[in-house]
């Protein structure tokens, strides 16, 4: 059977998460691997999301955000930018291939472009293969 | 003296250790003289004559109180811990290592075949041409000879066996361990099995001397000797790594009064799901710009992101070790 | 803690979800789960029944959490949320899982959409068991309101509110008021004129005493929250003034024809806007550069619009400007040939479609074309051609390559957001469509409110209008801001962020995180404080707080990992 990734998302209420709905309401068909969580702004996401979205057996985690300068508290998603490529680095010293984590802008009126990332990012998904982080944690001696 | 209450029953004991820990409870003093007072030691390796077979005599839960420090390595280690628990009223994880892992747990970066490739190898100073590794059995003449097992992943110690109470540190503050130890002879209330004890709930910001100020905004990272240290602003806000704001408190700030950066040691509050997630995520925030390339160039001033949030705890920590290729 | 008792409620909309997600199912294995006491699924859940099915479970089953599995929580969170509170429990007791605009519109394999919708469903009910109670916070509403740009729009909207007897600040960046209405010379399809239509209003709102007008001004940022805003209007003077609500009117800005390069504009010298057209009507002459009067006169609709080159949307006033331009010329140049080179005719207003028909009737040539892929291309007539230019076209419904001759070509330039719409979007909190055109809060049933709380969003800076909607819309914001000034008090969302002090070291670290100069720090205990009338709520903070002492409402650390081991467990399971 073909493996089936799983992408554990965080998009931002105003700006991602509407664009995701646009996409629903415009009735575009994209891969079923996403699962959106909310959040209120992609500032909020911090490493501790991503680590635990992989810890319990993510293969992949998307945050998507507003447009930079779009942000609806301005600023929010430059954090999210800030810790997004600490976070990278540091998956990378874990072992952990740095594709599994992405970070994108999507707008409210951008439904296709959702559509098409999470297609995108299930395919690089699929390419890098499970991740093995959880499998390794039950097998620790 | 019918009355009198009869003497604590106390183990102490080394993992996977540097022997800081037991040197710090030795640091004790003439207070040793109290804790003898109220306490026998049934079991201290280090200090005392013992044998594993005598405490595996001991009936289920004889000892009070054990204190393990070190990490758990090997098959030893880990029989030990389980030896105790089995025979203890209290298990404390006493230090880093039992804590969360502690320097030892750094290993979890590499595997134990590389480890062992490089011990038994590749140092400077190794000469072995046939390649000799330790094997757990080996049979000479005279019988078998059991060494433990060496693991592939540390682990704290509550991955192992349950832990009722955490006295942080690399190694405790000694004040700190005697004061828990004063509080269980006395019969104080201890707080709910699975608190850290011996160590503040508040980070170590609010212990320490140093001006704070908003202003923690940073361009540039620095290792501790590339700045002009004035001795009284606050490490973050020179550019410094100080792991103290995600740090508990109750160590008495020794490294930065010795003008170095906090390192970790202690750990995270009880609100941390995760001892080096939260600040990373502070550090990386700290960051002074919205440029993607400038973001960049920044992070990647922070040489070893790993080793540094994580240097007291990877195996503590969601992802305890790094993972490779073959597994 | 309590013993949590969740009630799952997964909707049908219909066949919207059921078609493509077995509810069925969702409902019978997430009943399993632990803290789920009862799990239904229904038709529609938002219905009278649906919301009444929740509330009775509440009362008999003694639920204190409600997870409902249905369409996107922007749509109906509120509306459950009620319900909830119809019932006696804290709304914020309710978690809402996406399987409508997430699930059974985008996928298309039912048993994969099916095991989607339950792994979403077992994260919300996971997230709920974490969910607290939170209370309403009541604030005042300043009767004031601000009104940013004095177009026809903001004109009206000042108009009604002030003379209900309430204060308005209208701040106008240009030097008057009026917009582009003050400088229509006619309006379609009535033909009245632009100017004497809104003088009177620019009269009465100039000398309104209920009315402050700000020229030349701008506001930088918008302090405060509904019921409580503040500003500094930048102008000459800086004046710092309060309101309780705002009304964006910013308006438009005409699409600049110079990038489509088959139309000239600018490289030949009689291809004209159609703004430049109304100021020769204004001026009461239409003629060549040269003075002379066009003989050939050409209106090309649709520029910059409905091409996803330029703009995807229509403008919507264009085709009837240009039919109004075309009784114009007609009636001020008899001799000359009018062609009206269109895409299609849009004339969708009261009495627009009578407009267009009465129109054809006046010798006037109507020539269509492919607007998406095959724009006509003007170019210099050559010397034996009895006119200036020569447009190059296929003509649509004859499907024959044309030449249409031109001495003067107007180019019927769509809308644009206004220029400053990103900087005001900053400074009001609002949100932008990709074309920077403001998101209102529900495209249908809420056109008028925006998503954060007291700003309203009137006339062409929501979307190209008209003038009769502008002023529809402007009246119905109006009437918004004055329902609220009457009631004197509304509820606020209070997902703040809080400090735990017991753990707050005093670092520092969120004070500079904050856009809203929510934080600052409290000395003397030595820990953060949040002001939760500033905070909106973003969390950024909370991921900032290297100690876990700020923990974000309703978006907490435990909310959202619980959220994230629902999701994956549920995953692994099946």
């Amino acid at each position: 059977m073909e493996f089936e990734p799983t992408i554990v998302s965080f998009l931002c209420n105003w700006c991602s998460y509407t664009g995701a709905d646009l996409a629903g309401t415009s009735r575009m068909k994209y891969a079923h691997n996403v699962r959106v969580i909310r959040v209120m702004c992609s500032g909020r996401v911090e490493p501790t999301f991503v680590f635990k979205a992989f810890r319990e057996g993510a293969d992949g985690v998307l945050i998507c955000g507003c447009h930079p300068g779009d942000c609806h508290y301005h600023e929010g998603n430059y954090k999210c930018l800030r810790r997004y490529h600490l976070i990278k680095k540091y998956l990378d010293q874990m072992g952990i291939e740095q594709d599994r984590l992405r970070l994108a802008w999507i707008s409210a009126s951008e439904g296709k472009q959702f559509a098409e990332l999470a297609d995108e990012m299930t395919e690089t998904i699929k390419s890098l293969g499970p991740c093995k982080v959880k499998n390794v944690m039950e097998t620790l001696t | 003296m019918a009355n009198e209450k009869p003497k604590l029953k106390v183990a102490i004991y080394w993992g996977a250790a540097c022997g800081g820990c037991c040197v710090s409870v030795l640091d004790v003093h003439e207070k040793l003289f109290d804790v003898v007072a109220a306490a026998d030691l049934v079991f201290w390796p280090i200090a005392l004559d013992f044998k594993y077979k005598d405490v595996e005599a001991m009936p289920d839960k004889h000892i009070d109180v054990t204190l393990y420090n070190g990490a758990v390595r090997n098959s030893e280690n880990e029989h030990i811990a389980k030896l105790l628990r089995q025979k203890s009223k209290i298990m404390v994880a006493y230090g880093s290592c039992a804590h969360m892992g502690g320097i030892p747990g750094l290993a979890n970066f590499t595997t134990k075949e590389d480890l062992f490739k490089r011990v038994y190898e590749e140092t400077e100073s190794t000469v072995n041409p046939d390649k000799v590794r330790p094997v757990p059995k080996y049979k000479v003449p005279e019988g078998e000879l059991e060494l433990p097992e060496f693991y592939n992943d540390v682990r704290a110690l509550d991955q192992v066996v349950d832990v009722d109470y955490y006295l942080p540190g690399c190694p405790p503050q000694t004040e700190r361990f005697v004061e828990v130890f004063m509080a269980i002879v006395t019969g104080a209330e201890l707080p709910p099995p699975g608190s850290v004890v011996g160590a503040n709930e508040k980070t170590l910001c609010d212990e320490c001397e140093r001006k704070q100020t908003e202003n923690k905004l940073i361009k540039e990272f620095k290792r501790p000797w590339e700045i002009q240290d004035d001795g009284e602003t606050c490490f973050l806000e020179q550019g410094v790594i100080c792991m103290g704001p995600a740090t508990r408190g109750g160590c008495g700030a020794r490294c930065i009064e010795g003008n170095a950066p906090c390192r970790g040691c202690y750990g995270p509050p009880s609100t941390s799901p995760d001892p080096g997630a939260k600040m990373m995520s502070a550090i990386a925030t700290m960051i002074d710009s919205n440029e993607e390339d400038e973001i960049t160039t920044i992070v990647d001033q922070i040489a070893d992101p790993a080793g540094t949030f994580y240097r007291f705890s990877l195996p503590g920590s969601i992802f305890r070790r790094k993972l490779f290729e073959k597994e | 803690m309590e013993e949590v008792r969740i009630g799952v409620y997964v909707c049908w909309c219909g066949s919207n979800i059921a078609k493509m997600v077995d509810v069925e199912e969702v409902s019978r294995e997430v009943e399993k789960l632990p803290g789920v006491v009862i799990a239904k699924d229904y038709k529609y859940m938002c219905s009278d029944p649906g919301q009444d099915l929740i509330i009775q479970d509440i009362k008999k089953h003694n639920l204190n959490r409600v997870v409902v599995s249905a369409c996107s929580p922007r749509i109906h969170e509120l509306t459950f949320r009620k319900a909830l509170e119809n019932a006696g429990l804290n709304q914020y007791m309710f978690e809402m899982a996406n399987i409508r605009e997430h699930v059974s519109w985008v996928h298309t394999d039912r048993a994969e959409a099916t095991k989607k919708a339950k792994t979403l469903v077992a994260g919300a009910i996971n997230r709920v068991k974490w969910h607290e109670s939170l209370d309403k916070r009541h604030v005042d509403i300043d009767p004031a309101t601000l009104i940013i740009g004095g177009g026809i729009s903001g004109i009206s909207a000042a108009l009604e509110i002030a003379n209900a007897g309430k204060q308005v600040y209208l701040v106008e960046k240009a030097d008057k008021i009026g917009g582009y209405v003050a400088k229509l010379d006619l309006t379609f399809p009535h033909m009245y004129s632009g100017k004497d239509m809104i003088q009177p209003k620019i009269d009465k709102v100039m000398n309104h005493e209920k009315i402050e007008v700000f020229l030349n001004s701008m506001i930088d940022e918008v302090f405060g929250y509904v019921g409580n805003f503040e500003a500094t209007v930048k102008a000459k003077d800086e004046k710092e003034i309060k309101f309780g609500n705002v009304i964006v009117a910013t308006g438009l800005k005409p699409f600049d024809p110079s990038g489509i390069d088959n139309y000239q504009y600018g490289k030949l010298p009689d291809i004209i806007t159609s703004l430049e057209l109304e100021e020769m009507f204004i001026n009461g002459q239409v003629t060549k550069k040269d003075g002379t009067i066009p003989k050939n006169i050409a209106l090309i609709h649709c520029v910059g619009s409905r091409n996803t080159n330029y703009h995807e949307y229509c403008s919507r006033t264009c085709c009837m400007s240009a039919l109004k331009y075309a009784n114009q010329l007609r009636s001020a140049l008899p001799e000359s040939n009018i062609f009206n080179i269109y895409a299609d005719i849009r004339a969708f207003g009261k009495g627009c479609e009578e407009f267009y028909t009465n129109t054809s009737k006046k010798n006037v040539m109507f020539l269509m074309y492919d607007q998406q892929n095959d724009l006509p291309k003007i170019k210099k007539a050559g010397t034996g051609d009895n006119c200036d230019m020569i447009i190059e076209m296929n003509e649509k419904l004859s499907g024959e390559a044309i030449e249409v001759p031109a001495d003067m070509v107007v180019l019927m330039v769509g809308m644009k957001a206004h220029e400053n719409a990103k900087e005001i979007a900053h400074a009001v909190g609002i949100s932008m469509c990709g074309n920077e055109f403001y998101i209102e809060r529900h495209p249908k049933l809420d056109p008028v409110a925006t998503t954060t709380d007291g700003v309203y969003i009137v006339g062409t800076c929501q979307s190209p209008k008209d003038i009769p909607d502008s002023v529809t819309q402007a009246n119905a914001a109006a009437a918004r801001v004055l329902a609220t000034i009457n009631v004197a008090h509304m509820e606020v969302e209070v997902t703040t962020a809080v400090v735990n002090e017991d753990v707050c070291c005093g670092c520092q670290t969120c004070i500079n995180v904050c856009p809203y100069t929510a934080i600052s720090y409290d000395e003397e205990k030595n820990v953060s404080v949040v002001n939760e009338i500033l905070c909106k709520g973003c969390g950024t903070c909370g991921s900032a707080c290297p100690t876990g002492a700020i923990r974000s409402r309703h978006f907490t650390d435990e909310q959202i990992l619980s959220q994230i081991e629902g999701l994956m467990s549920m995953q692994l399971q099946i």
